[in-house]
């Protein structure tokens, strides 16, 4: 079927959303990073001095630099920062890949009356706020917490989890295990049987026929997956603040702390736009994605 | 306006002296024996018996729900039966998985691997052989020329039309070269044109590679066309396995007449049966019926008489009284450009179809809607039904 | 600078709105307060709306980052903010506090010009800010626990939280330190014997060094989960803050008495901080603001809040109307010799406080 032309509104929409709700943030905090701290409300420099008119304006932008970003490659820190972040959430998204994928498929599999329970099942912990689950972990993993007193009942532990890395890959899993399982079932729910029976009868054992028709046919699950849960883990805050150790270096802190304890607004924008910046191409390659599943499902 | 199917007989398919079935030392390649399938309280398949002979292009016919796709999937190994068993080869199949079976299924829905080209699809069964790859290339090659897709082998699925799709389909369950072929309804998502084409490839197909076909079909037509002998199938049960001409002509039920083809049916009371002729008495001839059968009928039990429209002769003038006279007015008639189909009202009110070959393009005296018209038929052309 | 309550929300975003309007009389006057979480005893609330008619509005965050850049924001609509000493200059300098209009307050005549003088540099003359509450920094622990693992060794000294040795040994049982680096470096400024508001960063980098030798027996950097941590035994030893360490102590023993904490202020000496009351310059109602002040600087209402809260308040004639079980404590009323070895840290420069925090992150780090 090809496009109707559309008009009107409905041709506007999307760019005013965008617009209003992408652009518009990001030129803020592009125009944020380029600027310097300063004991002000708010506090930062340079600021348009309208009345100065189109001289104010001239000053404005004359007084804007790169300062904050050069300051931002020469310190190991951010570099450090940002490695970590990647590693953290390739690590995690490789886990939710491992144990999110059977779950898909073991739902996948099961009768569609069945499959609407067990997809209510996923969802339901939506349900309740993500920062009363994440505190409830912080129940479970705590050295006095509920997973060392089980252990304790079989004369095992007491593990030290908490304020871990590991603690930190717990709660990442744990919160984006439904962004995972989602996308992946999606694509196996719709796959056709008899391609298994097909698969199967020109010789393939079940794994087989799984390596050689289920998995690759989940291909695109597989990325729409991957790439929902790697994107805003990169970024993520609430769980490497709550579960992880000090030592868990993630963008999300750093932006924290430039933007709270150092007051240091331009920093802090100047982090967030070159980890827009990384994500540019992940986000680019999900919408491709995304591009193709709607295409395919045509 | 009603319309009738036109059966046609004998073209091309049948080979009259092939005849494995009427060889009793000769051992069938396919053998069920006494096979049930229950899912739940439902029996889809009933105490089966069947062989199917190395060779052969064997049709089960039957409407939806009948258990034929149900029966092949028993021997493909996608079911397991409740009860009797089935042998290959002389090989029994209890416990092989469907991957250790040498039958491959052609899909109605094709079941083509859409992230596969159509080389890769064909390819497939092969590299699950483990053939070498340069056997496979050529293999592969091989089949895309017997399907006639030589320039498509680089496109995917969804690049292809329904027709494509389908010899992709076919080339894909041959190019193992198993024992035998499933296809199950391989022609239904075909347009009519398309199919009645087809229909002749897949015999040509068959008696090329000498394969063994085994096809599941609710088109009459279809399975007649194609098969060297059909299975009618009624609720989970083989009620006629037969040559075509012999189910059509010599149906052994009402239920087999009336599926394979038109058939008018008469109700009467057998008068007399000599194990030559039979006759009944019937209120719509005052001489009665009279068929030739050679099958024992017991005078006085109710039977059926079957007279297939094209088979009945249509008369402005009233012909000579005598048995098998029936006389009434034209209640609708169909042009259909070959044949005009006929239903004419007896004065009983129950109406009979005539089909009439258009065998000149003038008709002196049309016929049309309220003439008064007789008809008849020879003994030989009906059939007496006991149940 | 108090965090006593059980923190809900991450980054403390999440503002808990607690409306106290038990007279709703139509119209009614409505400040808006926002003060440090559980800092406060509510009654205090009720009562003063019961006297005034003014409806109170009080929010609730847990760090002086989150007020410092909701305040410097500007319309946040509050009338009255509690941002802690050493932030107030900032204020100040950006223009986001207005200064007092010191006839509006009968009572400032009661403060405590000792500690007043501690205050000093941070608002010369008094002019922007009235004290709430003020307390110091130092070590809380679990008497058993650190009995058990440093035998013999009297708790009195920065030694137990810096050395490593020591650390060595309480390493499996927990130790939690304080995340807010301008009162870790001026702490340990100082018990390096150098200047708490030094401004050479080189001292700042030997702080830096110890800490880093420190660092892996530390398990983590946190203002206010320390409390419950040495609450239910999943510490033993903690840097915090005197009325977090104190509220650690009395949840213990409601708990059951199982846990057996204490606070000490070490000999070294400490920092001390105040919570002031401040207005922002955009105050909806700083009429009310004023009344509310005023309000609390009765020596009778001060007191109460400081039976409440276990920290000193500022108020000399309040003292006595204390509970003595607070009063008399010299960890929250430290005695004339503790109050020599006390210090206050000033604001720092931007780049400074830059490089601090810096390093800090460094130390958190271990990068």
């Amino acid at each position: 079927m090809s496009a109707r032309p559309r008009s009107g509104l409905a041709a506007v929409a999307p760019f005013l959303w965008l617009g209003v709700f992408f652009l518009f943030p990001f030129f803020l905090v592009a125009k944020l990073s380029l600027s310097d701290t300063a004991l002000a409300m708010p506090p930062y420099a340079p600021r348009v001095d309208w009345s100065a008119g189109f001289e104010g304006v001239r000053a404005f932008f004359a007084a804007l630099d790169f300062e904050t970003y050069a300051r931002l490659t020469s310190d190991s820190l951010y570099i450090a920062a940002y490695l970590s972040s990647l590693k953290f959430a390739a690590v995690a998204t490789s886990l939710l890949l491992i144990i999110g994928y059977p779950i898909a498929y073991g739902m996948s599999r099961f009768p569609p009356a069945q499959r609407q329970a067990l997809l209510m099942a996923v969802i339901l912990p939506f349900w309740t706020s993500f920062l009363i689950r994440v505190y409830a972990w912080i129940a479970v993993l705590k050295p006095q917490g509920l997973l060392n007193a089980a252990l304790a009942q079989v004369g095992l532990g007491p593990l030290n989890i908490l304020n871990t890395d590991t603690a930190v890959y717990i709660g990442l899993v744990y919160a984006y295990l439904p962004f995972m399982v989602l996308p992946l079932y999606a694509v196996l729910e719709k796959q056709d049987q008899s391609q298994l029976e097909a698969a199967a009868d020109l010789g393939c054992t079940p794994s087989q026929a799984f390596w050689r028709v289920t998995f690759p046919l989940s291909l695109p699950g597989v990325a729409a997956g991957a790439l929902l849960c790697f994107i805003p883990m990169v970024g993520e805050f609430v769980i490497p603040d709550l579960l992880g150790g000090s030592g868990t270096l993630m963008l999300g802190k750093t932006i924290w702390t430039e933007f709270f304890s150092n007051r240091d607004w331009p920093a802090a924008s100047a982090v967030a736009i070159v980890l827009l910046a990384t994500l540019v191409i992940p986000i680019l390659l999900y919408q491709r994605q995304q591009q193709k599943m709607i295409e395919a499902a045509q | 306006m009603t319309t009738t199917r036109r059966p046609r007989l004998n073209i091309g398919a049948v080979r009259s002296s092939f005849a494995p079935w009427t060889d009793p030392a000769l051992e069938p390649l396919v053998r069920f024996e006494g096979v049930t399938k229950r899912f739940g309280a439902e029996t889809a398949v009933n105490d089966v018996s069947l062989s199917i002979y190395e060779s052969e292009f064997f049709a089960l016919l039957g409407p939806s729900g009948c258990g034929k796709t149900t029966l092949m999937r028993l021997l493909a190994g996608f079911e397991t039966p409740d009860a009797g068993r089935i042998t290959l080869a002389g090989q029994d199949l209890a416990g092989m998985p469907p991957h250790q079976r040498p039958v491959n299924m052609m899909f109605q829905s094709y079941a083509l691997f859409p992230h596969l080209s159509v080389e890769q699809n064909i390819a497939f069964g092969l590299k699950q052989q483990g053939m070498p790859k340069g056997q496979i290339a050529d293999r592969v090659v091989e089949m895309l020329e017997l399907v006639r897709l030589g320039g498509l082998a680089r496109r995917k699925p969804h690049q292809l039309s329904g027709g494509q799709r389908q010899r992709v389909a076919l080339a894909r369950a041959i190019a193992p070269n198993p024992k035998m072929l499933l296809l199950d309804e391989p022609l239904a998502a075909l347009d009519k044109k398309l199919r009645e084409e087809t229909q002749f490839e897949l015999i040509a197909l068959q008696q090329r590679l000498g394969m063994t076909f085994l096809i599941v079909t609710h088109d009459q037509e279809e399975a007649m066309v194609t098969a060297d002998r059909i299975a009618v199938m009624r609720e989970g049960q083989i009620v006629q396995i037969g040559r075509p001409a012999e189910v059509y002509e010599t149906p052994n039920s009402r239920y087999v007449a009336d599926f394979i083809g038109d058939v008018n049916l008469f109700e009467g009371a057998v008068t007399a049966a000599d194990g030559k002729v039979v006759k009944m008495a019937t209120a719509d001839c005052p001489a009665g019926f009279e068929a030739l059968e050679d099958d024992a009928v017991s005078v006085g039990s109710t039977a059926w008489l079957g007279v297939r429209p094209e088979k009945i002769q249509l008369h402005l003038d009233p012909p000579k009284e005598g048995p098998n006279r029936l006389a009434g007015k034209v209640a609708d008639y169909g042009y259909l450009g070959d044949w005009t189909t006929y239903v004419v009202e007896l004065e009983s009110g129950r109406t009979v179809r005539a089909a009439r070959a258009n065998a000149s393009r003038l008709v002196a005296r049309p016929i049309a809607c309220d003439d008064a018209v007789w008809l008849t038929f020879a003994p030989d052309a009906a059939v007496v039904l006991t149940r | 600078m108090s965090v006593w309550r059980k923190r809900l929300s991450a980054a403390a975003l999440g503002v808990t709105a607690l409306v106290l309007a038990a007279c709703g009389k139509g119209g009614a006057e409505t400040l808006h307060i926002y003060n440090w979480s559980d800092y406060i005893d509510p009654a205090i609330l009720t009562d003063f709306t019961k006297e005034t008619g003014i409806k109170v509005v009080y929010d609730t965050f847990d760090s002086n980052e989150v007020l410092e850049t909701k305040v410097l924001q500007g319309n946040t609509g509050y009338d009255l903010v509690v941002p802690s000493n050493h932030n107030v200059p900032r204020y100040i300098a950006a223009g986001a506090i207005q200064p007092l209009d010191k006839t509006k307050l009968t009572g400032l005549a009661n403060l405590w010009p000792d500690i007043m003088a501690y205050m000093e540099p941070f608002d010369p003359g008094a002019k922007y800010a009235v004290p709430y509450m003020w307390g110091t920094i130092g070590i809380g622990y679990n008497k058993d626990a650190i009995a058990k693992r440093l035998p013999g060794v009297a708790i009195d000294s920065w030694d137990i939280v810096f050395k490593p040795e020591n650390l060595a040994k309480l390493k499996d049982c927990g130790v939690y330190w304080l995340d807010a680096s301008e009162d870790m470096y001026a702490v340990a400024l100082n018990y390096l014997g150098k200047n708490p508001n030094s401004t050479d960063l080189s001292d700042y980098q030997a702080a830096t060094d110890m800490f880093l030798k420190a660092r892996p027996y530390v398990r983590k950097f946190h203002s206010s989960e320390s409390i419950e941590a040495l609450a239910n035994g999943d510490i033993c030893v903690a840097i915090g803050y005197s009325g977090d360490m104190l509220q650690a102590k009395s949840r213990a023993v409601e708990a059951g008495d199982k846990v057996h904490l204490d606070y000490v202020v070490p000999k070294e000496g400490s920092q001390v901080w105040f919570d002031v009351f401040a207005i922002p310059k955009d105050a909806p109602n700083a009429a009310a603001a004023y009344k509310f002040l005023d309000y609390m600087l009765r020596p009778e209402v001060i007191a109460r809040a400081s039976t409440f809260t276990e920290y000193a308040n500022a108020n000399k004639a309040a003292t006595a109307l204390v509970d003595p079980a607070v009063r008399d404590n010299p960890n929250v009323y430290p005695t004339s010799d503790q109050l020599l070895t006390l210090f206050v840290t000033a604001a720092k420069e931007q780049p400074l406080l830059r490089d601090v925090n810096r390093q800090w992150t460094r130390v958190q780090t271990g990068q």
